[in-house]
């Protein structure tokens, strides 16, 4: 049954490092959400964030107003930087390793003399990661949300859901560039720096927008402002900026689709 | 029309400026066994690879199933067993899961039919691949290659891995493909291989091919030692000027020398003594194809 399909067999051989993933997720997750309570009672802790220059504060724990508000809380903890990095981590090692990876372990050549479309193979590697990465984020949702509830933390699941939604969008994003670079090259090692990199580009230039005049109108373009600029943790998940990532996944995959049918398998 | 299974017009291959394949004009008929012969780098998996449509040619076209290559693809692996030269498969998987997962790729094989493969090459399939010797992975490809029995079997070194005995039972899986209808490429870089199963040879060098013959009139052309026994002492001057006779030597009643072609000159000419016995050695085609690395060696 689950070696019925190049998805289900993809999802299949992800497993362990799936669990692996899923653990450590949530033991941090519950472990910040457990911490709260006793955050929220240090009175003198939005006074020294006030204090904090602005630069730092952007940096490392975005545009919020209060660390000892829930939201304030979760998003400098989790939402601005460590989550981010885990979806990005998770999706690009998926995205590089979809086609590149089996190309590179010397497999693709097998699986493509069997009666298949190479774009098929494109396809079903990208529902599995959109599967993982979709489920990863069910875990990390589920994790914060039970021990919310179990601390009160007066915060809504529902907000919660969707910026865990915006984060598995950041995620695709560039595990779709990583997959489309691997489509076009073959090299998994080069798909995984570059997508890497450009994410680490797209993180700055949103990050330092504020404080840098030049980066104002690269802001908007950024893939980390689309994530995270509108608060989705306070406000919901905004449709222009999850359309827009929604449509950069779209390119990247039909840029993927069209490179990897045009050129010789290594 | 024709019954070419394979066809190939012109086919070249150049990887940047790095030679792959040139101009190869090629043809094998439905129910052949043709053997692809070469060195290594010589252009073998390079002509696979462009049937498969795996790589795109510089110039030139392939036809399989009078279907083009390029674009008809699909329909063309759908009636194709392959197995690569490198068989690297999926680690932690055992011999069923691999071979399901491919079948299934397939839309389902006869599984009686796949397990009497795995049986007759003596191929445990419960193990997991990263347990299993070099040969065993290659009967896995070998098995997933034959389990369709699919109308081409394409089979790049199939013999790599495998020892003496499993050979021999491999050269029977493609006597019976064969009788079958099936039609099988393989290619080697062993000649001995290749003539205990090929109806037709062609042996590729540098990328060109060199030599593509019928392995019937290949053995015809090569040269055979023969040993002819008299009842009587002969002398050398009883069988001058009998054409394709080589390194000639009499000593009493028996006579040896290398022929090339037919022996029948050679053998009328016995005819007038006493024949106590006439035993000849099955000529080597291996010569044949030595002959052609050693020119490809003086070229490098």
């Amino acid at each position: 049954m689950l070696l019925s399909s190049i998805l289900l067999k993809t999802i299949w051989d992800q497993r362990k490092t799936f669990l692996w993933w899923a653990a450590g997720v949530s033991a941090l997750n519950a472990l910040n959400v457990f911490l709260y309570p006793s955050v929220a009672d240090v009175p003198d802790l939005d006074a020294i964030f006030e204090s904090m220059p602005e630069a730092i504060s952007r940096l490392f724990l975005g545009n919020i107003e209060s660390l000892t508000s829930p939201e304030g809380y979760l998003n400098g903890q989790n939402f601005v930087v460590i989550q981010p990095l885990i979806f990005l981590v998770f999706a690009i090692g998926r995205g590089s390793g979809a086609i590149a990876g089996e190309e590179e372990r010397g497999t693709l050549d097998l699986l493509l003399s069997y009666p298949i479309r190479r774009s098929r193979v494109v396809l079903e590697k990208f529902a599995a990661m959109v599967a993982a990465t979709l489920a990863l984020g069910a875990v990390s949702w589920l994790s914060m949300a039970i021990p919310a509830l179990a601390v009160d933390m007066d915060i809504s699941l529902l907000r919660l859901a969707e910026i865990h939604i915006s984060c598995v969008l950041l995620g695709l994003v560039f595990g779709t560039v990583a997959l489309g670079l691997g489509c076009a090259t073959g090299s998994r090692g080069m798909s995984l720096g570059v997508a890497s990199a450009l994410a680490v580009a797209a993180y700055f230039v949103n990050a330092l927008a504020p404080l840098a005049e030049s980066l104002e109108s690269a802001q908007k373009l950024s893939p980390f402002y689309l994530y995270i600029g509108a608060d989705p943790l306070s406000n919901g998940l905004d449709p222009a900026h999850a359309g827009a990532l929604l449509g950069i996944v779209a390119v990247f995959i039909a840029l993927g689709l069209a490179l990897f049918d045009r050129r010789d398998l290594n | 029309m024709t019954s070419s299974v394979i066809r190939t017009e012109g086919l070249t291959k150049f990887y940047g400026k790095h030679r792959g394949l040139v101009d190869l004009t090629f043809e094998v008929e439905a129910g052949q066994v043709v053997g692809y012969l070469g060195p290594n780098g010589s252009g073998k998996t390079t002509t696979i690879r462009l049937l498969l449509d795996f790589i795109r040619p510089t110039s030139g076209r392939a036809e399989v199933f009078g279907l083009d290559a390029r674009t008809d693809s699909l329909e063309i692996r759908s009636k194709v067993g392959f197995l690569p030269g490198e068989l690297t498969a999926y680690d932690g998987m055992t011999g069923w899961e691999i071979l399901t997962y491919y079948s299934n790729l397939r839309g389902g094989v006869d599984w009686r039919y796949a397990e009497s493969l795995a049986d007759r090459l003596e191929l445990d399939l419960t193990r997991k691949i990263r347990n299993l010797s070099k040969g065993n992975k290659q009967k896995v490809g070998l098995v997933q290659a034959f389990m369709a029995r699919p109308e081409l079997l394409i089979l790049d070194e199939p013999t790599g891995g495998l020892d003496p005995l499993m050979q021999q039972e491999f050269y029977r899986l493609v006597l019976d493909a064969k009788e079958e209808g099936q039609t099988v490429f393989l290619s080697s870089h062993v000649m001995t291989e290749v003539e205990k199963v090929a109806d037709r040879v062609g042996i590729i060098r540098e990328g060109r091919l060199v030599l593509d013959e019928d392995v019937a009139t290949l053995k015809a052309r090569a040269l055979r030692q023969l040993e002819i026994h008299f009842g009587e002492p002969v002398s050398l001057d009883d069988f001058q000027g009998i054409a394709g006779v080589r390194e000639m030597s009499v000593e009493g009643n028996e006579l040896k020398c290398t022929v090339a072609g037919s022996v029948d000159e050679l053998v009328k000419a016995a005819a007038r003594f006493e024949v106590l016995n006439i035993s000849s050695q099955e000529p080597d085609l291996e010569d044949i194809f030595l002959d052609y690395y050693r020119e490809s060696e003086d070229v490098a």
